[in-house]
């Protein structure tokens, strides 16, 4: 065949190549060129914006930058401060006065927030919605009785029964979003994915799995917010994520405690890691033989080291959890016990119990890196005592399932991970009777645990709260059938430039109060 | 009946059996997975009344020959229903994210065929010399890269270090520049593996229809080898490598997942993927559906592009 290069074509195909290579120059670092607008990795879309059915913290966050409360967090911390109301006061038990700011106005022309709409806002989660069903964070107002409006910008909470969690759990987050009653009715199903609300940030705009951008509010009359416009970028994978901030795609995003060191030589960063409220814990099945012998959970407990668990899974990022309520928080348990390996008194147990020779197990876990380097040392440390562990590793699908209804009676251990909030009834509730073939996969009933619960619930006084709290610790441990393991830690990696607001649970993001450092 | 609307109207017939198949298929398949979609859906935080009443949302109460059938009878109306979650209408979901999977799909496919034919062209008319050997050890080398590697190197060298390419996203609407700007790595990734099985193919099949007795005709009376190559050679060595651009077609729609995910695209994969996470089985369906429809519609085309290309396989009259 007759193939001849001429110095003509050689010089137009390298042009053409050249024009390639040089076209995308200048299309990178965007979120360096302005600092009035800030882009912010989230790890998925946004499904569901109505407050009382919002699927997650994701919708949570925007939420929050969107529609006011009466009162919100201060940046960073679970102490509140009056956000849309000027005062609030809880007048007894089960009477709280509010008096709203004049003059907050909801987006879209939707006209002035007022007592009438607050009402509309709570009691919305008390009445099923259009398909006659109960709202998904229902729960969260469990405790209303009526909200009475006694004037434009004044009004009553009614509650049944004494609530302190809803000034922490209700209020200043997505459940206490104040939306329009006009809006509402206007737009019917459309609430789902569109948010009026009177807040600092609008809902300007939304790209299904390309982008969410909030504007700042034109018409806000509190203070000045530091970027005109955020940009929510759905990124799921954490490393797609980590090279969209290295490029310069993205100012600020959450990250693996693994990649911190790395992620923190990387120009104009700075990595911030912060001790989490979330619970991670090993938890036995207190029904199923041989786990329903108190011996053998015992056992369990002192052939598991902990430290070594948590050093092989998270890489020595985070500390010990000693309990279910993190510390910092109302209901922590400083004084509990630090259970150390004691591979003889394991051993000494299980004979004791009838199972010397050992016996065989299943340690259900999420196909999550960090929970399956643990299930792997877990079953080392129980092969040390003659327990044979496998190990049943699922999705996320599979696996938030099976403890459900009589699933849940299959299951040996499992390695679980629920999120925190800022009030220790948020944290205790899924360990009642009641939440057993539910959220309850230990299947761990206590009568003295449910009376507690139920009597820390409605005590207002914070000190006698503190201590029922702590008494219910007291049983899950005498149970053995929780092995704690971390509250974990949440690590970011953000531009130097930017001061992000992040509550203590990590997932909290406060958009409205980040600010350009 | 024209024999070609006879094959055409048998092609069809064939392609709605598949469809049904298909979508059949994967309604069994849903009774397999673990999980029930309600509660991994409203996550830990549902109340059980919560989850019984999304589960009875989504028809999850009803047997699954009553489901299947009320699917079909959705297709049939085109209308897909409405997702419980976000309460928008399914078809649109799909329809909003259908674009940039097409797109990315056929940039792939049509990078692929840019570089892969050219390079087996070349290394057939040069079979044994240098740049042949150097085409072979590229093409298996192209072939055995897993496509998530190529990625995640592109985007090392690309985004990081070049700091030439974004690396997120699908690009600013209306913005055509900023779009094709971001559909280079993402092709570049996908479509790698292609021009080394389009580069082999095309080797094999252009040496075997270069040593034909018609070839060696054309040689004897003295026509050009680049015409004999280009124009006579080069459209019927195309057959096999247009056969397996149909199954390819298919394949990266599907298998464009991977690139969505790591560029961040928005795309059927995406969704699909999604909604396989969290048991959100209408919009499994209607994504699947989709992604069969395209597969079926292109095998379809590659099939009667045959008969363009090769005037032996158009239907005749009188024959089955």
């Amino acid at each position: 065949m007759d193939t001849t290069y001429s110095r003509r074509s050689v010089l137009r195909t390298g042009a053409i190549l050249g024009g390639a290579a040089a076209l995308p120059f200048g299309f990178t670092g965007q979120a360096f060129a302005a600092r009035d607008r800030l882009t912010v990795r989230v790890v998925r879309d946004i499904q569901n914006l109505d407050p009382a059915n919002r699927v997650s913290f994701i919708e949570g966050n925007v939420i929050r930058a969107v529609c006011q409360r009466l009162i919100s967090f201060k940046p960073g911390t679970f102490e509140w401060e009056p956000d849309a109301a000027k005062t609030i006061t809880q007048v007894s038990p089960t009477l709280i006065e509010f008096e709203l700011k004049p003059g907050q106005m909801f987006h879209g022309g939707y006209g002035e927030l007022t007592a009438e709409d607050v009402k509309f806002s709570f009691e919305r989660f008390r009445q099923p919605g259009p398909d006659g069903k109960p709202h998904q964070y229902a729960k969260d107002w469990e405790a209303l009785d009526r909200v009475e409006v006694t004037g434009t910008h004044t009004g009553r909470i009614h509650l049944k029964t004494p609530a302190p969690a809803i000034w922490l759990v209700t209020l200043p987050d997505g459940s206490g979003a104040l939306v329009s009653k006009k809006a509402f009715e206007a737009l019917g199903d459309k609430v789902k994915n569109t948010l009026i609300g009177s807040g600092p940030y609008t809902f300007a705009e939304w790209q299904p799995n390309q982008r969410i951008v909030l504007k700042a509010n034109p018409d806000w009359k509190g203070p000045k917010m530091a970027f005109n416009e955020i940009v929510l970028r759905p990124v799921q994978d954490p490393k797609t994520a980590e090279l969209a901030y290295r490029s310069g795609e993205l100012d600020f995003t959450v990250i693996e405690p693994t990649g911190a060191k790395d992620m923190a030589r990387v120009a104009n960063t700075k990595v911030i890691s912060q001790d989490s409220i979330n619970f991670v814990w090993i938890g036995i099945n207190v029904e199923k033989p041989p786990f329903d012998n108190p011996k053998v959970r015992e056992a369990i407990r002192k052939a598991i080291d902990v430290d070594q668990v948590i050093l092989a899974a998270y890489n020595g990022a985070v500390g010990r959890a000693k309990a279910l309520v993190a510390p910092g928080l109302l209901g922590h348990w400083a004084d509990a016990p630090v259970h150390k390996r004691d591979v003889a008194g394991a051993k000494a147990l299980l004979a004791e119990a009838g199972h010397g020779g050992g016996f065989k197990a299943k340690l259900t876990l999420l196909n999550r890196p960090a929970y399956q380097t643990a299930g792997v040392v877990v079953q080392a440390l129980l092969a040390e005592v003659g327990i044979d562990l496998q190990l049943e590793v699922l999705d996320g699908g599979s696996f938030w399932s099976a403890g459900n209804g009589d699933a849940g009676k299959n299951l040996d251990l499992s390695i679980q991970r629920f999120g925190g909030k800022a009030d220790p009834a948020f944290q205790t509730q899924w360990f009642v009777s009641e939440q057993v073939g539910v959220w309850n996969w230990q299947r761990w009933k206590n009568p003295e645990f449910d009376r507690l619960y139920a009597a820390a619930a409605s005590t207002i006084d914070s000190n006698e709260r503190a201590r029922l709290y702590i008494e219910m610790q007291k049983l899950m441990d005498q149970s053995a059938a929780y092995i704690w393991l971390t509250h974990e830690v949440n690590v970011f990696a953000s531009r130097s430039w930017l001061k992000p607001a992040i509550l203590p649970n990590g997932d909290d993001l406060q958009f409205d109060k980040f600010t350009d450092a | 009946m024209h024999p070609t609307l006879r094959y055409l109207s048998g092609r069809l017939l064939t392609t709605a059996l598949v469809v049904v198949g298909a979508v059949t298929l994967l309604f069994a398949l849903t009774l397999l997975v673990p999980g029930n979609p309600a509660s991994v859906l409203l996550g830990p935080r549902a109340t059980p009344e919560a989850v019984a009443a999304l589960a009875e949302r989504m028809g999850l109460d009803r047997p699954l020959h009553e489901r299947l059938l009320m699917f079909f009878g959705q297709v049939a109306t085109g209308n897909l229903g409405t997702d419980v979650i976000s309460g928008r209408p399914i078809l649109t979901m799909v329809m909003e994210v259908l674009p940039f999977t097409v797109t990315l799909t056929i940039a792939a496919i049509g990078l692929a065929v840019l570089v892969g034919v050219p390079l087996g062209c070349y290394a057939a008319t040069n079979p044994g010399s240098r740049g042949d050997r150097v085409a072979a050890v590229l093409s298996v080398s192209f072939i055995a890269m897993p496509n998530f590697v190529v990625a995640i190197f592109l985007l090392l060298i690309f985004s990081i270090w070049l700091d030439w390419l974004p690396v997120l996203g699908a690009g600013e609407p209306g913005d055509v520049l900023d779009q094709l700007v971001r559909l280079i790595l993402p092709s570049v990734s996908l479509a790698l593996g292609w021009v080394g099985y389009i580069a082999r193919l095309m080797r094999s099949s252009l040496l075997e229809v270069l040593g034909e007795p018609y070839i060696r005709t054309a040689r004897a009376f003295g026509i050009p080898d680049r015409k004999i190559v280009y124009k006579y050679a080069l459209k019927n060595a195309a057959i096999p490598t247009v056969a397996i651009l149909g199954l390819g077609v298919g394949r990266l729609l599907g298998g464009a997942i991977f690139a969505e995910i790591i560029f961040a695209r928005p795309g059927i994969g995406t969704l699909v993927y999604d909604a396989i996470l969290t048991r959100n089985y209408p919009v499994v369906q209607a994504g699947v559906l989709v992604v069969v429809l395209l597969f079926v519609l292109t095998n379809l085309l590659v099939d009667l592009s045959y008969a363009w290309l090769d005037p032996r396989l158009r239907p005749q009259k009188g024959v089955a």
